[in-house]
């Protein structure tokens, strides 16, 4: 497996990045990939794939999708109903912009409240993209807005990361637990001076540069080798045709290319 | 041995594809090998569209525009913006037998092709002329309204060919020279459509009329830029494994479209649609 994720080739959402009276428009791709392993559900024995159906939890009966509607439990077993279309006229539409707040010192930024990071590139913008790109850098600083991809509003932070404008999105600050509030870190003592001399003397031993590459999912990696060779062994889909079906495709293949030929 | 034939890796061909009459996916590939040479006088240059059907009718079939994950690389594909997808496709053009057997192995039941060349795609090269009966109108009504369409087109001088849909429906179709415009064929189908609307209380013309009990639209709509028809020769995805069938004119009457399925068309002697290309016609109208 390589050690830099694969380039997308298309983007998820397009639009401008609105600064006032100014816009860039930009593709916004993905720049995050989950590459964990994902299997199928599969029956054991002859490794036929399994589907999920929405039944009913009383007379397990299938419920088609067009009989399905969201609700939410107010009390145990009591229900509000939303139909689709309710919850469609709720959701915020996407106007196509990033919209820009305000500029603040990107190291600023508390990075426990980053969230996934995309990457903004310019649509024929790229003089004003190069423009933005280059005053951040010169600045060190961030763009900070909100901006509605599909039918969700983020906040988000616009900056500067290898060259290009990046799009990193927040999460909320009633997301993220303050660890402050945590009743077991109340109790944490102070240590003594002989101590920490000791710890810190550990720990620069232990230095280095930071290299994430020098970590990877081992599970990812058996299960990989696994299926090679489970690839060459006892694979279950992939059945051998029988003799009399090839054979009869066999010679009806023989005869449609000679008509190929012949013309 | 197989592989000194074609490229294409058969899988599954136990599979059942129409549990009805038991057809597997041996049978749907035996079919689209022996119709090969009359399908790719229609699939060359074209992009297609499929209907897949991975677990047979009975399961989930899906509409590709796109070409497949693992698709191999001696498949021709060709990219173009799509307006109802909003990106960039990259489309399956479909000009030999490899590339067919390959659509037939991945499940692709129904084939159909743009009414256009790809390397000229707004310029069709097909005028359809789409006859959609609607309840309690069925087949016998549309080849009704289909021979009278026929006359009226042969006194005009246009010689034209006739195919089932496969459903309930007639394609009446006609090769024409290239330069026209969509909007010209599509115009050219409506004007046609009114006028047998007149004579003919049974035929309809507008979208807006298209599920009036007991009448025949004609879907001009068609002839757009992107649409596409179902191949001749292709199967459906219907119980009756029915085939698209390109018809001599006099076998209309009294036909059974229910007969020409996976198990007979194969076995028809002769093409009703031989020769359709050497008839591209101008459009003119004396």
């Amino acid at each position: 497996m390589a050690m830099k994720a694969k380039s997308p080739t298309r983007p998820i959402w397009s639009g401008r990045i609105s600064l006032g009276l100014v816009n860039i428009p930009v593709r916004l791709y993905t720049m995050m990939r989950d590459e964990s392993f994902s299997f199928r559900y599969v029956r054991k024995d002859d490794a036929c794939p399994l589907k999920y159906q929405r039944v009913c939890t009383l007379d397990k009966e299938v419920v088609d999708w067009e009989d399905v509607a969201r609700g939410y439990e107010v009390r145990k077993g009591e229900f509000v109903v939303f139909s689709n279309e309710e919850l469609e006229a709720l959701r915020p539409s996407s106007d196509g912009r990033i919209n820009i707040d305000k500029f603040v010192p990107f190291a600023s930024v508390d990075r426990i409240y980053f969230d996934k990071s995309y990457i903004l590139a310019p649509d024929k913008s790229e003089d004003a993209y190069g423009l933005l790109l280059s005053a951040l850098r010169e600045l060190g600083m961030a763009a900070v807005g909100k901006f509605t991809m599909r039918t969700k509003e983020y906040p988000a932070l616009v900056h500067e990361y290898r060259d290009a404008l990046v799009l990193t999105t927040l999460r909320y600050s009633y997301e993220v637990v303050d660890p402050r509030d945590m009743e077991e870190l109340k109790g944490v003592l102070e240590p003594s001076d002989e101590e920490l001399d000791l710890a810190t003397k550990i720990i620069e031993n232990l230095s280095g540069d930071f290299d994430i590459a020098e970590y990877r999912d081992e599970f990812r990696d058996r299960v990989e080798e696994l299926v090679e060779k489970k690839m060459q062994g006892e694979t279950f889909v992939v059945e051998e045709p029988k003799g009399e079906e090839v054979k009869e495709l066999m010679e009806a293949l023989q005869e449609t290319l000679k008509q190929l030929q012949a013309k | 041995m197989m592989e000194r034939l074609t490229r294409v890796k058969f899988t599954n061909l136990d599979k059942v594809m129409y549990p009805r009459l038991r057809v597997t996916k041996t049978q749907v590939i035996e079919h689209y090998i022996k119709l090969a040479p009359r399908m790719l006088e229609f699939l060359r240059g074209r992009i297609v569209v499929t209907t897949r059907f991975p677990d047979g009718i009975d399961g989930e079939g899906f509409y590709e525009k796109d070409t497949p994950r693992g698709t191999p690389e001696w498949v021709e594909t060709f990219k173009r913006y799509s307006e109802t997808a909003d990106r960039e496709i990259n489309y399956i053009i479909c000009n030999d037998l490899d590339t067919l057997l390959w659509l037939a192995n991945l499940a692709a039941l129904e084939i159909h092709i743009a009414l256009s060349k790809a390397e000229a795609y707004e310029e069709p090269d097909i005028v359809l002329f789409d006859l959609d009966p609607e309840r309690p109108a069925g087949f016998s009504e549309a080849a009704e309204v289909a021979l009278s369409l026929k006359d009226k087109l042969n006194a005009l001088g246009f010689k034209v060919f006739v195919k089932t849909s496969g459903k309930k429906g007639l394609h009446v179709t006609m090769p024409i020279e290239r330069g026209y415009s969509f909007h010209q064929t599509r115009e050219f189908v409506h004007q046609f459509g009114r006028h047998l609307s007149r004579e003919n209380p049974m035929v309809v013309s507008e979208r807006s009329q298209s599920q009036e009990p007991g009448k025949i639209y004609i879907d001009y709509l068609q002839n757009s830029s992107g649409r596409t028809m179902i191949c001749p020769y292709s199967l459906r995805a219907e119980e009756g494994a029915t085939v698209s069938t390109p018809l001599h004119w006099g076998e209309l009457k009294g036909l059974d479209p229910e007969k020409l399925n996976v198990f007979s068309v194969s076995k028809r002697k002769k093409d009703p649609w031989d020769g359709f290309w050497e008839e591209r016609q101008r459009l003119e109208v004396g």
